[in-house]
């Protein structure tokens, strides 16, 4: 009986709040947040005993800066502590010309250029090393050799060593002698150049 | 005196060590930072470089440089040092690569046997520093080309021989100027013309 009657007073309310609003053109009671009172026009606002409550009834005050801040910590905020964090844009004086590529980078660091080359030049290797031992028991030394390389050094060098071979040319910069390019063999084409041009 | 060398106890390290050691930050505390740094010196001694903060790298540096220099010490026969890399690697087959590789690899090395270089910082950014650290003797490409100092490098051999080219032209030149001016003095454009008005007057003064 009584969930009947719940259930009747239920179906009341929802009558109320859809269809009566709607005619009469109020909107919902869910959207009236604020219920501020108007204030009666012919009654006289209270001479004394005047307070902020009066003005904002049942509303209520966004948090707001009480005080102005001091000229320092708006500069401080604007410009930053030199000793902490600068904000200002100075200029680098510690920038060098590196002597293997000629692009620039800082001073006491590696290059940029160089050290990305290098880097993806080592992590094949690495990945070549990691794949071909595995997990076994590490016990030699690695040699990392290059595609049309022929090992020179005589055959007691090779003992005790581990050969990785990279399916690949050797990079030029890579190279042991700079004065000699290992990796390519002289050409063997034929082409007769024309003479007795102009 | 009774009391034993230090140095004859604990292995000298070649490279710089703090008098304490560095706070790494973690959440366990000590015991976390130890996992960390381990994890770091497997990670060494499996890949021989590798690149991270500066403040871990340096910190594991040490450790591995304590670790290596004691295999050279003692050998694989000595408990505590098997014990240590045991503790240290936490990969088990690098503990044959310690003995087997990294102590006949260094056993003459007269420096460090680790070295630490910066790695390049990205443009315009507050990232930490980051280092690449690394064992001597690796497979990879160099990172610092020492060649450049080189003497006998084709560059700086032609560039030597251009100085001495440019050197012995401006001795030649400055011998030659000194010649010059032993001999006569030449004569500046603002005397001859003063030279040319006296005439003027002179011829003035006549005519009068």
């Amino acid at each position: 009986m009584g969930a009947r009657l719940w259930r009747f007073v239920e179906i009341m309310k929802y009558m109320e709040r859809t269809i009566l609003s709607n005619f009469f053109k109020q909107p919902p009671k869910e959207l009236g947040l604020f219920s501020v009172t108007e204030a009666d026009a012919n009654v006289k606002a209270p001479t004394k005993g005047y307070s902020l409550k009066d003005i904002i009834g049942d509303g209520y005050l966004l948090a707001v800066p009480k005080f102005r801040r001091t000229i320092e910590k708006r500069l401080k905020r604007k410009y930053g502590s030199p000793e902490y964090v600068w904000k200002m844009i100075v200029p680098k004086n510690n920038i060098k010309v590196c002597q293997e590529c000629g692009h620039h980078h800082e001073c006491g660091r590696l290059c940029e250029n160089c050290y990305t080359k290098i880097e993806t030049e080592t992590k094949l290797i690495k990945d070549k090393i990691v794949e071909k031992l595995g997990g076994s028991p590490i016990d030699k030394e690695v040699v990392v050799l290059y595609e049309n390389e022929t090992p020179e050094q005589p055959k007691e060098f090779w003992k005790g060593k581990r050969i990785i071979e990279m399916k690949k040319e050797r990079p030029s910069w890579f190279s042991k002698n700079l004065l000699q390019k290992s990796t390519q063999e002289p050409s063997d084409s034929k082409d007769v150049k024309p003479t007795d041009l102009a | 005196m009774n009391q034993a060398e230090v140095s004859k106890l604990v292995s000298k390290l070649r490279i710089k060590i703090p008098n304490e050691p560095r706070k790494l930050r973690n959440i366990k505390g000590p015991e976390g930072r130890l996992d960390k740094l381990r994890k770091t010196v497997t990670g060494l001694f499996k890949y021989e470089r590798i690149e991270l903060n500066y403040s871990r790298g340096d910190e594991a540096r040490q450790y591995a440089e304590r670790l290596i220099s004691e295999a050279i010490r003692h050998g694989d026969c000595h408990k505590p040092t098997m014990e240590a890399a045991n503790y240290w690697l936490l990969e088990k087959e690098l503990i044959h690569k310690l003995f087997k590789v990294l102590v006949p690899r260094f056993q003459d090395c007269n420096t460090a046997y680790t070295s630490i270089i910066n790695a390049p910082r990205a443009i315009n950014t507050r990232s930490t520093e980051k280092v690449v650290l690394e064992l001597k003797g690796n497979p990879y490409p160099p990172l610092v080309n020492k060649q450049m100092n080189n003497k006998l490098l084709i560059q700086n051999v032609l560039l030597d021989a251009a100085k001495y080219d440019y050197r012995q032209s401006k001795y030649r030149e400055m011998a030659e100027k000194i010649g010059i001016t032993d001999e006569i003095k030449p004569t500046t454009n603002k005397d001859e013309n003063r030279t040319n008005q006296i005439q003027l007057n002179d011829n003035k003064l006549t005519e009068n």
